[in-house]
Formats: C-alpha cells, structure tokens, sequence
C-alpha cells in the first residue's frame, strides 16, 4: 500500500528517505505494509459506522445535504517522539503563560504598551479588545484557561507556531474520540508502543474549574454554556459536559438576578458558581455586547464583574489571538519572562504597518494573507495559488483596511502518510496541543492532527474538508 | 453450654460493634454539620427544566413510533389474512388506522385511501414509514425522539443514545425504502423492537433518579393515550360492523385489537381463548398485571410523578399527582359494568382528558420556570 509513496519535496512525518522510516515509526511501518488493502478497508468502515452510531459529528453551515457530518478520521497514527513533545510542551507552557500576563496587563495597568513593545493602536482597534474589562479582576488573574494552539512543521521539521486559539477553541472532544475509535479498530498497532493516555483532559479541566469557585464550597455548581444542538460544535459541548458530569447550559437556562446567575431546574433556580462558556463574547450578554442576541444572558457581564461568576476563558481574551497581535507574542515572551521563545512564529507582515504593507502588496503572489478577524479558514488568499483576480481584489482590501490583514510567506506543511482509496499517500498535517492553564500547567499528550485531505491542500480546517488522526506522544523509553 | 455462651458473647461483639458503628456515624454527620457548609440542593442534584422536558419528549416520542409501527403492521397482516374474506373492507381498515392516528382529516390521508388501484396498504405503510409531512410518521417521530436526545446527551446514557441513533440512521439508509416494500414486517419489528431495546437499556444504564422518572412518566402516559385510541376506534368500527361480519371475521378483528395494544398473549392465557367484545375492554382498561393496560400505565404514571414531586418539593401535593392518583382509584374500583354500550366511550373520554390535565400540569410545575 506505501507503492508509489512520494515525499512531495516536503517534511515527512514517516519517512527520512523513500522506504525507509524514521525509528519510532518503523513497527507501525511494518504491521500496516503486512494488512492487506482490503482489511485496511475494512477498518475504515467500522471506524465510520462507529463514528456516526456515537453520533460524533459537527455541523456544516451552509449545507444543504444534510447539517451533520462525520469528521473524517484517518487511521494511519501520527506519532510524536518523547523527546520532541517535551520541547513543545516547554514551549507551549512558556507561550501561554506570557499571554496571559499580557492579558492580565492590556486590561489593568498597560505596560507593555506603555513602553511601546507593542503599538497601543493595535491593541485598541483589535476588534476583541474589550473595554468593558478594563479594571476588572478575573479569579487568580487568570485569563486564557483553555488554549488550543496551532503547531506547523517546515521543511527542516522544525515546529512553528501558527496561531493561538484563546478565545473558544474546540476539538479535543475528537482527541479522545478518535483514540476510543483506534483502540476499537486497529489494536494491534499499539502492540509495540507505549502510548501516553489523553483521557484524563476532562478530569485536568473539571479541576481547572473548580479553581474559579469563588467561595471554596465542596461542590461548586459547574456549567458549560453551548449556543445549542445547531452549533458546529454542539457534539463537543455536551461531550465536555458529559465527561466532567456537570449540566449542559442554553443561554435560556439561565437567569441573571441581583447581580447573580441561576439555572432554571425543576426544583426552581439554582445558583451557578462557574461558567465554562462555548460562545464568544460578542453574544454572551446583549446587555453589554451584541443587543441582537439570543444565545447570551442579559445581565451576565453585570454578574461577572462584581465577581459573583467565574468564566472561562474570560472575557476579552479575543485580543491575545488576534493575528495581528500573534507577531508580537515573541516579544511579549520577552517583556514578560525575559526568556527567549522556545517555539517560534511563522515570520508575518502585519499590514498596518507601512513597510510590511509595501511588501505585501509587492508580493501578493508568494504570500498567504489572513484576515485577521476570521478563522476556521474562511477569508484567505493563497496567493500562489489565485487567480489575478483574486489578488487584485485581496489588494483592494488591504489598501482599504490594513488594520485587517496580516500575510505569512507559504510555508509548506509537513505530510504524513494518509489512505486515499486503496493506498497511502502523503497529505499535509498541523498539530493542535490543548493547554489547560490552572494553578498547575496540563498539556493533553499529543492533541488533534488535522489532515488536508485534497491533494496538495493546505488547509486542514474541518469546515473546510479536513480530516483527523489520532495522534500518540510516546513514553519516555528507560 | 460452652458453645451457646460463646455465642452469646459473639452476639454481644456484634450488637456492640454496630452500636460504635453508629456513633461513629452520627459523629461523623455531626461534624460535617457543625463545619457551618451547607449542602447547595437538599434534594439532590437538581435538574435543568429544559433537560427535563427534552427527557419527557424524546421518551414520549420512541414510545409513539412503537405504536405507531405496531399499529400499521397488526393492520397490514390482519388484511393478509382478511384478504379473501372481505375484499371490500380493505379501505375501511386503513380508514381506522388513520383515525387512530388522528390523520383521517389530512388531506393527505384522505388522497391516499382514494387512489383505486389495489395497493392503498403499501401506501399507507410508506406514508407511516418516510413522509415528513405526516407528524406520526415513524420517520418524524424517531427525529424529533433523537433531536431531543441530542440535546440531552450528557444526561442519559450514552448506551441510550446509541440505541437510539442507530435505530434512526437504519431507517435513513439508502436502501430502507426497499426494505419497506420488500418487508414492511421487517421496518416496523426493528422499530417496535428497537423502541423496547431502548427502554431496556434506559432501565439499566440510568440511574433512576429523576430523569428516569420523566421518561417513566411520558412513556406510560402516551401509552395510555393510544391504548385509549385503539380502543374507542376499533369498537366505534366493529359496533357498526359487527352484525354483517361472520364469526371468523369478528375474531380476526378482535385479536387484532389485541394486537395493536401487544396483548394477546396476556389476554389468552387470561380468558383462555374466549373473544368476547366487553371482556377485550375491560382487560385493555383494568388488567391489574398486563403493562400494556390502562390501569396499570396509570399506576405507574402517577408513582413516577411521585418520585419526582418527592425530590422537587417534597412538602406539597403535585396537581398532576393528585389527577392521576384520582383516576387510578377510579379504575380499580371499576365495574366492567361500566364498559357496555355508551359507557366505554365516555370512560375512555374521561381516561384521556384526566392524563391530558396530567400532562399539562406537569408542563406548568416542571418545565416552565
């Protein structure tokens, strides 16, 4: 099935050469050169079948045929060696640890921008920049408790940061799904491996929680907040609530009275302690924010700043993922920790600045712009790949509202092995660690591997026909 | 004399033994009272309102497409067999199908019995089987069981969840409209049989707490209303039937009551064989063992109502406990006097408005707060 296997003149996950695998994935090499193409088959219809059975799915906008779809799930293991997850995890502990100081100071006494680390005008014309919490003190002044951060490879296999998600990053729901699924359809293959286990990410988040109870009562009534069954997202939210055993929340469950929140029970209400929230800030009070809402509580924010609620993430947390603030974050390292950052950045132009603008305009054709306000890969220009057209147009835009874009030269993804029809072939993947940041730091071993399934795509996001691996951190072998 | 005082002393140890254990007990509630924390919810984990509704629903739902799919089945194989007998009666009986069902007045329905070629039973399956138009079709009953449970998940199991998302995807598959033509008895077993699946693994996979309470509660109480509906439908039928059918036919039909309610087996080993019209009634109503009859889905009705009114506001009388708890006093004092001519209508009428009040009641304490 590796017949014809190409390394596409980029980092192979697999393979150093052509037939030949890297050592920690030589057993996997061997037992799937030995399973015959139609039992590969075979496993990948009872991974679906049991997929769509549990019901693991998302949602699609903007489709017709039907809104709930599989997440497609490749079987072939991603698999990270010991000695390189800890590089990550040292360094993803250092990243997030400096965006939440930064966070903790853009909303209190500013002075990384007092002292113009960052231009003070990029802070305040982020569009997830909250005045609303300027002054406002979050339980342990802790802003981003939950991170998903975006890893890549370049050609020398080197990881690279590509973005941080600290506002509402979803997906670790299939990090344990997915391992459930290989366990069930593929057991051999971790015969010879010892695999570190992700279960406990539900346990590590409950406790995280727990942490923001303002009054230390044994057992402080815990939420999580989802916009509803119709959000791409829903099957994670009830798959969290689900696994902490704590209640799923609609917006109209609860209730804000006398600067407190209550959900509505038969019993009558009952007050809420902690809010691990699912929708962004923009809905979650229209009091305060978007007036049209209907998913948020109205008075919430109310509650939340005479501290009678905890949240997580907090609010305001949009302006340290913003990606024309993400160039920074090296900087902010620094500021912050005097240390220098153990992952890097993929090199950005930020537009609003005139050199970077200048630039950019000059090489639309080499470089990928991003909106700075989208994601899930919507509102990007591949500019090696569009069309004249197209990058006349992703000009306009530029010169109309540079405070919007950012662009980053085309880095080529690393592939790794992945079945198409009867065979492998190499498809590009990224790397999403989650970070739970508590009073202590927890790190899921391993994390979502997105798989780009269009040949030669570089896109992984699932709203944008992406797929999923499982992926393995190995335990260190004494 | 040795061995009776030794255990005599034994004795002693023990009962001393529990006594420590006790006091060590109280001791321990005693601590826990005096270090001033207050339990939150006296009564147990509370439960969402919207939780709580969604539970009664999607139960309510699973168990409406079980007898939705015993209905259209008992009907399509007592055609079978009535086949020969009474070609002419074909449309009637579907006529009452869809009365049962409350879809006679559809135009909908009126179109599919007006048709004239031979197949209205295909049809009529297939109308029961896949059209969205139709609120009672199996297909809208299992999404709206399954959209509920999908709002739900993190409070049932996920055994049950998968029961039921499996049962609804086979009936979305590619070839489950060939099914139905191939077999109809084949679609409508493996929903009847999936519905009772369902409960089962409700039943030993929830903790049966309040939750399991509603989906006790809705389940009994639909089955209640059908079970009323198959009744007054099939006797308003046969009552304006009966004197030109033959006695062959009128078994046929009888049996097909019984049928419809899953009570045959319970009704002959019962009255062993005997088919008589008022004793049919009033095992359907009062049969004090059978789970399909009315009295006993109402028992149970009102002790899940109970429960939950225990663990909601245990100090109070619940008004939907107090309706049923009228109506199930009601039934067991009943004569089956009461069920000849006229009067098994208007029982049944007080049947099905006494749980209709029930359910609304419950609407008003528990789900709207």
């Amino acid at each position: 099935m590796f017949k014809n296997y190409v390394a596409n003149g980029v980092f192979d996950e697999m393979f150093m050469e052509e037939g030949k695998p890297r050592p920690h994935y030589e057993p996997v090499f061997r037992q799937l050169t030995n399973l015959s193409s139609s039992a590969f088959q075979r496993r990948r219809r009872m991974a679906d079948i049991t997929f769509r059975n549990q019901g693991i799915t998302f949602t699609v906008y903007k489709d017709a045929s039907g809104v709930e779809r599989i997440f497609p799930f490749d079987l072939v293991p991603r698999i990270v060696p010991s000695a390189e997850w800890k590089l990550i995890e040292r360094g993803l502990e250092q990243r997030i640890t400096a965006l939440n100081l930064f966070c903790k100071d853009v909303y209190h006494q500013q002075h990384i921008l007092r002292e113009k680390v960052i231009p003070p005008e990029m802070i305040y014309s982020a569009r997830m920049f909250r005045r609303e919490m300027i002054h406002v003190n979050v339980p342990n002044d802790i802003y981003i408790h939950v991170c998903g951060t975006d890893l890549i490879r370049d050609k020398d296999g080197n990881y690279l940061v590509l973005e941080d998600n600290g506002r509402t990053p979803s997906g670790v729901s299939y990090v344990l799904e997915n391992r459930a699924v290989m366990k069930r359809v593929l057991p051999n293959l971790f015969d010879t491996y010892t695999v570190r286990a992700v279960e406990d990410y539900p346990f590590n988040l409950l406790q995280c929680l727990k942490e923001l109870a303002r009054h230390p009562v044994d057992d402080p009534t815990i939420v999580v907040l989802t916009p509803g069954i119709y959000n791409s997202a829903y099957f994670e939210h009830s798959f969290l609530a689900r696994q902490m055993g704590v209640e799923l929340v609609e917006g109209k469950d609860l209730i804000v009275d006398n600067s407190r929140v209550y959900m509505r029970t038969t019993a009558g209400l009952r007050l809420v302690d902690v809010i691990y929230r699912r929708i962004d800030d923009d809905f979650l009070d229209p009091l305060c924010f978007r007036p049209d809402s209907i998913l948020g509580i109205p008075g919430l924010m109310n509650a939340y700043r005479c501290g009678n609620i905890a949240l997580a993430n907090a609010v305001g947390t949009g302006v340290a993922d913003d990606k024309a603030v993400y160039p920074y974050v090296p900087a902010m390292i620094k500021f912050y920790l005097q240390q220098e950052p153990i992952l890097n950045n993929v090199p950005t132009y930020v537009c609003a600045v005139d050199e970077d603008r200048n630039y950019v305009l000059e090489h639309l054709d080499e470089l990928v712009v991003k909106s700075t306000n989208e994601s899930g890969g919507y509102g990007m220009l591949m500019g090696h790949q569009a069309s004249a057209d197209e990058r006349a147009e992703f000009a306009r835009k530029i010169i109309h509202d540079p405070r919007n874009f950012i662009a980053q030269p085309v880095i080529q993804l690393s592939q790794h092995p992945s079945l198409v029809e009867d065979h492998f072939e190499g498809r590009r993947v990224d790397l999403r660690p989650y970070i739970l940041y508590g009073k202590n730091v927890a790190i899921t071993p391993g994390g979502l591997t997105r798989v780009a399934l269009q040949e030669g795509s570089l896109i992984v996001n699932s709203s944008q026909g992406g797929g999923s691996k499982d992926t393995w951190v190995l335990e260190d072998a004494h | 004399m040795s061995t009776q005082s030794d255990n005599t002393e034994a004795k002693k140890s023990i009962k001393q033994d529990w006594a420590m254990q006790t006091q060590s007990v109280q001791n321990q509630f005693q601590s826990i009272s005096f270090q001033g924390r207050i339990p939150r919810s006296p009564t147990g984990k509370p439960m969402l309102a919207r939780v709580a509704e969604s539970m009664y629903w999607m139960s309510r739902y699973m168990e409406r497409a079980e007898h939705v799919a015993r209905i259209v089945l008992v009907n399509f194989n007592m055609l079978m067999d009535l086949g020969e007998l009474a070609p002419a009666m074909q449309e009637k009986q579907w006529q009452g199908v869809l009365r049962i069902l409350r879809l006679d007045n559809l135009p909908e329905g009126q179109a599919l019995l007006c048709a004239s070629d031979r197949n209205v039973g295909q049809r009529v399956a297939d109308f029961m089987t896949f059209n969205t138009i139709n609120r009672n079709s199996l297909i809208n009953c299992l999404t709206k069981a399954r959209e509920n449970a999908r709002s739900i998940r993190e409070s049932i199991s996920a055994e049950m969840w998968e029961t039921l998302n499996t049962l609804y995807w086979s009936l979305l598959s590619d070839d489950a409209k060939q099914r139905l033509e191939e077999s109809p008895q084949q679609i409508f077993q493996s929903v009847m049989m999936g519905s009772l699946l369902f409960q089962g693994v409700s039943d030993q996979t929830l903790p049966h707490g309040q939750g399991w309470q509603f989906l006790q509660l809705a389940k009994y109480l639909e089955r209640v209303d059908m079970t009323c509906r198959i009744i007054d439908t099939k006797f308003d039928f046969l009552r304006a039937e009966e004197s030109t059918m033959e006695t062959p036919l009128r078994n046929i039909q009888w049996m097909a009551v019984l049928r419809s309610c899953s009570s045959i087996e319970a009704y002959r080993r019962r009255h062993v064989g005997d088919l008589d019209p008022q004793r049919v009634a009033a095992f359907l109503i009062l049969d004090k063992e059978s789970p399909r009859t009315i009295r006993y889905c109402v028992k149970e009705a009102q002790s899940a109502v109970a429960g939950i009114a225990a663990s909601v506001h245990p100090q109070e009388i619940d008004p939907a406990e107090r309706i049923l708890g009228r109506l199930n006093s009601q039934l067991e004092f009943a004569e089956t006097r009461e069920f000849s001519g006229m009067g098994l209508k208007y029982v049944l009428r007080q049947i099905q408005e006494n749980t209709a009040e029930a359910a609304s009641a419950i609407q008003r304490s528990y789900f709207l707060h």
